[in-house]
């Protein structure tokens, strides 16, 4: 048996001469202009912007807010809504071995070379994009609690309560955290046959062998593990699979490549909203604000 | 025989055109004049050593701008200007905490040219990222990550990687504020790794906060070590565009 590369370059098409064009001068000429275009644009670019030059690094003044570099900030906004070890490293290397891992899972060679290459690849990716970047977006103003200052607002603002605030029932819903702080777990232990269970959902006693160094494997904090790293990783599962199942039931999807472009489409969506976010809405304390209301202050 | 007709007289342009391009000096450097018919245009770039990346006859569609925008192209562009100002940069500039951030200074008021240097530099970093970004995109979109190309996808995701830590080891070595805390919540992060992470963000700073040890480590990576190792990577990435047969095309 061949191996499929071997295959796949069999079962190439032949080279068709007279489709083909000399590189010398047609794409050299490309080359030439394209590189021209961009040492120009880059050219003005530098006389008119100049690249930003702060004070001298000093360790005990911190700016607030402290950022990475912008192409780091969709990690740091991540670092936002769970588990510092899911959101700057777990989440990042499982994006980029699914990446990697693309061409090993669609191997199909139907549809290669062409622009969107399949019937629904355009609505997928339309979709896709436009889906991921409403939810991510949503998701961020939940847990950043602006809806809870929206109605409160729009609730004064109207003249129907003039001093409402959030209903201590909701608590729960402010934010994630509110699935830890919201809820009253002390009461929520039970008791079965006279035994009572989970009387202190704080301090699950796992009592993985081996584990006394790591105090969240040996008593769990229900609470706080539901919030950090329960819903944001079932929610980064989760939406991916629902985005495939709502496209099946559209007829949109029929081959791998389709999934692919779907799910690659949503994860652009999300890298870009997080980027933006990350960089132009968050301001002392990442808190979300307008871009024109964030100063840097050094403290 | 005697009415041999004479040569035409060489007309002004002629003769600056010879004096030019067929002197003993410059047909030592390109041994034939412009290449004019096919077979001396398939030579001429089979022959060059920085053509002959090329193959010496590509598909028309592939010389559509719409296929692939030139941004791989593109890409490897700005990582030569990255190169040329950046070793103009290091003419400059010194890694210690002392002079760092001083010679940016001095490098920005008293070097002519110099500010426009940096920033040559630091968008010059920008632009690879983005359209190294762009790049993938349009290799998904055009379902050129197919077999044969499986692992020249897997290349090209290191070469993202390494473009990322090229930018971000750079970030470091103005020793200003923004430097400084950037690379500071940065290497948190790796930290904060369920396995290594302390290890790894040790290894990485060379000691447990960002200082002389670090800024060393991130200009010696920045200048020499990862630009070594994503050039390995990018002649690994155009040969097997090449040995896959060209850019991808519909069976
Ligand atoms: C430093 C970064 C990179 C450079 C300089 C680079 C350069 C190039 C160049 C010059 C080509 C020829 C066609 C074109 O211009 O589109 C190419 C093709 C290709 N690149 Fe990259 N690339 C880089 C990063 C990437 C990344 C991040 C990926 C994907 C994750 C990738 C995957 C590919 C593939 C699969 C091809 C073959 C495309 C086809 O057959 O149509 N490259 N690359």
């Amino acid at each position: 048996m061949v191996s499929r590369a071997a295959a796949a370059i069999r079962t190439r098409p032949r080279r068709e001469r007279e489709a083909e064009v000399l590189v010398w001068p047609d794409l050299v000429f490309i080359e030439f202009i394209s590189a021209l275009i961009f040492s120009i644009a880059l050219m003005v670019l530098s006389a008119m912007v100049n690249a930003p030059l702060l004070n001298r690094a000093d360790p005990d003044t911190t700016p607030n807010p402290s950022k990475a570099p912008w192409y780091f900030l969709n990690l740091q906004e991540l670092l936002l809504h769970m588990e510092p070890a899911w959101a700057g490293v777990i989440v990042p290397t499982i994006a980029l071995v699914l990446l990697a891992a693309i061409p090993y899972w669609d191997r199909d060679q139907e549809g290669q070379g062409v622009w969107f290459g399949t019937k629904f690849a355009g609505r997928l990716t339309v979709f896709g994009f436009t889906a991921a970047t409403l939810i991510t977006s949503l998701l961020i103003i939940w847990d950043g609690s602006l809806h809870v200052v929206w109605t409160e607002n729009v609730i004064r603002g109207l003249g129907l309560n003039s001093d409402f605030a959030w209903p201590g029932g909701l608590d729960w819903f402010r934010n994630l955290r509110g699935f830890d702080t919201g809820i009253p777990w002390d009461s929520l232990g039970f008791t079965i046959g006279g035994f009572t269970m989970f009387d202190d959902w704080r301090a699950i006693p796992l009592g993985i062998p081996g584990t006394t160094t790591d105090p969240w494997l040996l008593n769990l904090n229900f609470p706080s593990f539901l919030s950090q790293q329960i819903i944001p990783v079932a929610t980064m599962v989760g939406l991916p699979v629902l985005f495939v199942l709502f496209c099946k039931m559209l007829g949109w999807i029929h081959t791998r490549r389709d999934i692919a472009l779907l799910i690659f489409s949503a994860f652009i969506g999300v890298y870009l909203t997080t980027t933006i976010v990350g960089t132009a809405f968050r301001g002392q304390g990442q808190d979300l604000k307008p871009p024109w209301d964030i100063v840097v202050l050094e403290e | 025989m005697a009415n041999l007709e004479r040569a035409p007289r060489k007309s002004f342009n002629d003769l600056i055109y010879d004096l030019i391009f067929k002197n003993y000096v410059w047909q030592s450097i390109f041994r034939t004049g412009y290449p004019n018919t096919p077979r001396n245009q398939m030579l001429a770039v089979a022959t060059n050593v920085f053509l002959h990346l090329h193959p010496t006859r590509i598909h028309r569609t592939h010389v559509k701008i719409t296929h692939t925008y030139c941004l791989g192209g593109l890409s490897f562009f700005m990582f030569l200007g990255l190169t040329v100002t950046g070793v103009l940069l290091m003419f400059y500039y010194v890694p210690s905490i002392e002079r760092a951030y001083q010679d940016i200074q001095e490098l920005e008021a008293n070097v002519r040219f110099g500010q426009l240097l940096r920033n040559m530099h630091r968008w010059m970093a920008h632009a690879m990222i983005i359209l190294v970004l762009l790049h993938m995109m349009r290799v998904f979109y055009t379902g050129a990550y197919k077999p044969p190309r499986e692992f020249n996808w897997v290349v090209g995701v290191v070469l993202f990687i390494l473009t990322l830590l090229l930018s971000f080891t750079g970030y470091l070595l103005p020793w200003d504020q923004l430097a400084f805390w950037a690379i500071t919540v940065g290497t948190t992060m790796v930290g904060s790794a369920p396995v290594l992470g302390d290890e790894s963000k040790f290894l990485l700073l060379g000691g447990f906060s960002v200082g002389p040890n670090a800024l060393i480590r991130f200009y010696t990576l920045h200048v020499i070590g990862l630009p070594l190792v994503i050039s390995i990577f990018m002649a690994v990435h155009f040969w097997r565009v090449r040995r896959d047969g060209g850019l991808a095309r519909p069976l």
